[in-house]
């Protein structure tokens, strides 16, 4: 049968993500309030 | 004029490195101009005799430094058909895919300097296209988030597999609700010829932005 094909198996188009996730919104506004303190101190 | 085929040495990763460096470009830009990402963290920097805004932010830069590290095998063995920046909200569920379709010929003809000052110029325009494109589309939801999709044979993913393992940043399958979206209006932004590579560039958005699920 067609589905066991092992040559269209392999041409199956597939869409793939990294497993991790970047940082989020919170997480950078989180360091930019931080890097704006320390600057304001230098 | 030199013809080179595929095959030829560094003609594959001729290709992977200019894409890979435009496609770092744009995806800082589309974080920065679909407000991602807070403003405070993009610096102005000229790309493409253009200005463009790109983040200072370390964490964000690796991961967008990463996922491109991966994608490169697979350009360089013309095996990405497509990537995708996907904007998501809250509950992750797509809002806008930015997709850029590339194909790359067989052979090329190349007269190097100025066949890749003609692609610079390409490039330069979709850089152009997506700092406007935020004319065209809705605002997005507060508290959206990303990922980058990659559109490939099942097989070539081996290309990626010692990347991921050294770079300690693993791939998966990506499932429906990240790779669908409902009702979605295609906005087409920029499309281009050269010798080396054609692209196209268009944006998926979702008709209700703030809908509950």
């Amino acid at each position: 049968p067609l589905g066991c094909d092992p040559s269209s198996a392999s041409d199956k188009k597939v869409f793939f993500l990294p497993c991790k996730n970047p940082p989020s919104h919170q997480q950078v506004q989180l360091w930019l309030e931080a890097r704006k303190q320390y600057e304001s101190l230098r | 004029m030199t013809t080179l085929t595929r095959q030829d040495i560094n003609f594959g990763q001729v290709v992977a490195d200019i894409l890979c460096e435009f496609l770092e470009v744009a995806i800082h830009l589309i974080l920065y101009v679909r407000e991602v990402y807070p403003s405070g963290i993009f610096q102005k920097r000229k790309k493409y005799n253009v200005p463009v805004q790109m983040s200072c932010h370390p964490e964000l830069n690796q991961y967008i430094q990463d996922t491109l590290h991966c994608v490169k095998p697979l350009i360089e063995k013309n095996d990405a058909e497509k990537v995708v920046v996907v904007i998501m909200d809250k509950e992750h569920h797509p809002v806008e895919r930015f997709v850029f379709e590339i194909s790359q010929p067989p052979l090329l003809s190349i007269s190097s300097d100025i066949l890749l000052s003609h692609v610079e110029q390409l490039l330069r325009a979709f850089i152009l296209k997506i700092s406007v494109c935020d004319a065209i589309l809705n605002n997005n939801p507060p508290g959206c988030s990303f990922t980058v999709l990659v559109h490939t044979r099942d097989v070539a993913t081996r290309n990626m597999e010692k990347v991921q393992v050294i770079k300690d940043f693993p791939w998966i399958v990506a499932d429906e609700q990240e790779v669908n979206m409902q009702e979605p209006k295609l906005i087409p932004l920029k499309t281009m010829t050269s010798d080396i590579v054609k692209m196209q560039l268009y944006v998926e958005e979702r008709a209700q932005k703030t809908q509950v699920y």
